[in-house]
């Protein structure tokens, strides 16, 4: 099995579906000649050519626009947010018209929209976001976030071949530091939470780039305590029976969000604990996420505000305590 | 200074008797320690000490009776804690060895689960594994914060718990020889049994002719895609159509009773796997546009293979339709639903190359998506000549959707 990082991953999987399928066409700013902000596209072009791999104007509301109405046609457009925090310029297209398209008038529509998010490079309020809550809200939409570079290519595939409008969070962070085993060829990961490592002391549910950093703040064990990592993987559908199965067995749960806190995935996921998870429960459900503030420039400002090892151990700590 | 108070023992109580203090001036006292025994004229308790501290004060001697809420004693608190002062002013011996130290420092953690009477609060998680193994979670000693009860205290509690005595019964060391390999597949079941009956009797009683026609569904699978549903909602909407036009075959022959019937009643096959297959009805068919068709042939199939239908489910059957052509089989002949006249069969639609003729009259060859119906029809009830013309009509109202 080939070692790629997930961005390689993320190329490979856009790579072969473009080829497996003449109906997958990439739309974004800046994906063709230049090859991506991020070099995720870099030389498709040379390869797909422009129809498919297509340079469009800086207006985010006209390539999810432009996508809806060519995959309600058949086909299967990929877009990229040149930073996840722009969608908010294709906000009234994707939660308005493609969420709400198969309710309406029984159309798919099978647009996958690529979203580079999160911060931790001093990139600021306008570039560091995690705006995944917003389409959780809103009904018809899909909404997956991977943390390995495995599940980047198998949750790509996966989402181009769904028949709903997918939200693709890939974290900017994870780019170049994620790396693992990939399988080659296409497979497709289901949307479904996969247990990262296995504890039954007390589980941290995680996703996106607070995957790895659970891992690492547990990685000593915790002074000997036995903890799981929990990775959703799927934000929207949520898998449920994985969350409930973790908390069933560890009774105790610290829930981390690199979003701000109110009103995020974890919020969502702590609801659902104590509505359905009530009676395994032997302390209170901890979060810990970005306090409701726009992520900082300067960097010291930045680490304060993201979740970090240091505050999920802390939280695991005393929660492992109580 | 915490003040210790004759506290309220009932709602008719209104004074208490000290009957004994339990400490003397300078004495270290812990909260929830017993200061004091009192008695009311209703029942005799004791007083717990409201915090930790010294005690600084003993105001109401022994076999004094005061009012509720009288003030019985105080206690000081805190790094403030002095020795206290005997009445002839020197400090009282006890505390003099024993400075009062500061109490223990503020814990970060949430509440302690322990309030002033001793009553502890329990997660659900304890609790619930209290209640399976009948647990008294008193006996329990907590090593979470402030003496908390946590899982792993009771299931630790469960472990340590004496193991019930081993049965005198040994079993015996006797196993029975393995058995070879087969499946025993049993009796038939039920359904297999009244499928089998009803079959044979259908074919014992009627005189089973089947006619086949070939239709072009390259329009009906253009618009069944872009209305979402299956091309057998069309199928279904053209035979109700075709029925309008030829009600002969919408009947039914008991004996030579022949029964033609207004309704369209109609039947849809749903396979049940290897259980078997059941045929719901679709009351009024005739009423139904290609969409509610499609919504209804969903409904009573998810029903029927969670095994949720109802005897009115599958009552009243006219005109029957099966469709099994999703494995790929392109022709059958099936067997006529008793006592109905008629059954339809759709089997898989297929891309094949055919003969097209232009409006000019000018022939090509062209790839279209065809299917082959089948009509089993009961010779008794009618002649070949309807068949194929009740045929024929479902292809033109197919073939022009």
């Amino acid at each position: 099995m080939p070692t790629l990082t997930y961005l390689q991953a993320i190329s490979a999987a856009l790579r072969d579906e473009l080829r497996a399928d003449p109906n997958v066409i990439l739309m974004g700013e800046d994906i063709g000649v230049f090859g991506g902000a991020f070099k995720v596209t870099d030389g498709f072009v040379d390869e797909f050519g422009t129809d498919r791999v297509m340079d469009t104007p800086l207006a985010e509301s006209g390539i999810i626009g432009t996508a809806i109405g060519a995959a309600v046609v058949g086909m299967r457009p990929v877009c990229e947010m040149q930073f996840s925090d722009f969608i908010s310029c294709g906000f009234d297209q994707l939660v308005n018209v493609a969420g709400k398209m198969h309710y309406r008038q029984g159309l798919a529509v099978p647009i996958t929209v690529r979203l580079p998010s999160g911060g931790g490079f001093s990139g600021g309020p306008f570039h560091s976001q995690n705006p995944e809550a917003w389409f959780m809200h809103s009904p018809g939409i899909k909404v997956v976030a991977p943390s390995t570079a495995a599940d980047a290519k198998g949750l790509l595939h996966a989402a181009i071949r769904d028949p709903n409008p997918v939200c693709y969070m890939e974290h900017k962070h994870l780019y170049r530091r994620v790396k693992d085993e990939v399988p080659s060829g296409v497979f497709e990961t289901p949307f479904s939470a996969r247990v990262a490592q296995p504890g039954s002391d007390l589980v941290v549910i995680a996703y996106g780039a607070m995957v790895p950093m659970a891992l690492e703040a547990v990685s000593d064990g915790l002074d000997g305590a036995s903890v799981e990592v929990l990775d959703l993987r799927s934000l929207v559908p949520l898998d449920e029976e994985a969350i409930l199965d973790s908390v069933e067995r560890c009774s105790k749960v610290v829930i981390v969000d690199e979003a701000n806190a109110t009103c995020a995935a974890g919020a969502q996921v702590a609801a659902l604990i104590a509505e359905k998870g009530f009676e395994s429960l032997d302390g209170p459900v901890v979060r810990v996420a970005a306090p409701d503030v726009p992520i900082p420039f300067s960097p010291p400002l930045e680490a304060a505000v993201l979740p970090g090892v240091d505050r999920l151990r802390e939280a695991c700590r005393e929660l492992l305590a109580y | 200074m915490v003040d210790v108070t004759m506290p309220q023992m009932g709602v008719s109580v209104a004074e208490g008797t000290i009957v004994a203090w339990r400490v003397e001036v300078g004495d270290r006292i812990e909260a929830d320690a017993t200061i004091a025994e009192i008695s009311t004229d209703k029942i005799d308790t004791e007083v717990p000490a409201p915090a930790s501290g010294v005690v600084a004060e003993i105001l109401v001697p022994v076999e004094a009776t005061v009012e509720v809420g009288t003030v019985l004693a105080r206690i000081a608190t805190g790094a403030g804690a002095s020795p206290p002062q005997s009445l002839d002013g020197e400090p009282a011996g006890p505390a003099r060895a024993e400075t009062p130290s500061p109490s223990p420092s503020p814990s970060r953690a949430p509440a302690p689960s322990r309030s002033g009477n001793g009553h502890r609060r329990y997660s659900p998680v304890v609790q619930r594994i209290a209640a399976e193994h009948g647990i008294d979670l008193a006996q329990v000693s907590g090593t979470g914060r402030g003496g908390r009860v946590r899982k792993h205290d009771v299931l630790a509690f469960v472990e340590s718990a004496p193991v019930e005595e081993p049965p005198l019964h040994i079993e015996s060391p006797y196993r029975p020889d393995p058995v070879a390999p087969v499946v025993d597949g049993g009796g038939l079941s039920r359904m297999r049994r009244q499928i089998g009956e009803h079959m044979k009797r259908s074919l014992d009683t009627a005189a089973t002719c089947t006619t086949w026609i070939e239709v072009d569904m390259s329009r009906v699978e253009l618009a069944r895609k872009r209305l979402g549903v299956t091309a057998l909602a069309y199928v279904s909407r053209a035979t109700v159509d075709a029925i309008r036009e030829h009600p002969a075959l919408n009947a039914w022959l008991e004996g030579e009773k022949y029964t033609r019937v207004t309704d369209v009643n109609l039947g849809i096959a749903v396979s049940l796997g290897e259980d078997g297959l059941i045929v719901p009805v679709i009351a009024r068919a005739h009423e139904l546009s290609v969409e509610g068709l499609a919504a209804r042939i969903k409904d009573v199939a998810k029903r029927a293979r969670a095994r949720e239908l109802t005897p009115d489910d599958v009552q009243g059957g006219t005109f029957t339709i099966t469709a099994p052509g999703q494995y790929g089989s392109i022709m059958a002949t099936p067997i006529i639903n008793q006592p109905q006249v008629a059954i339809l069969d759709f089997e898989a639609v297929v891309k094949r190359p055919v003969v097209v003729t232009d409006a000019e009259g000018n022939d090509s060859i062209a790839i279209r998506s065809m299917t082959i119906l089948g009509l089993s029809w009961d010779h008794r009830a009618l002649d070949g000549a309807l068949s194929a013309q009740f045929l024929a009509t479902i292809k033109r109202l197919l073939e022009s959707v």
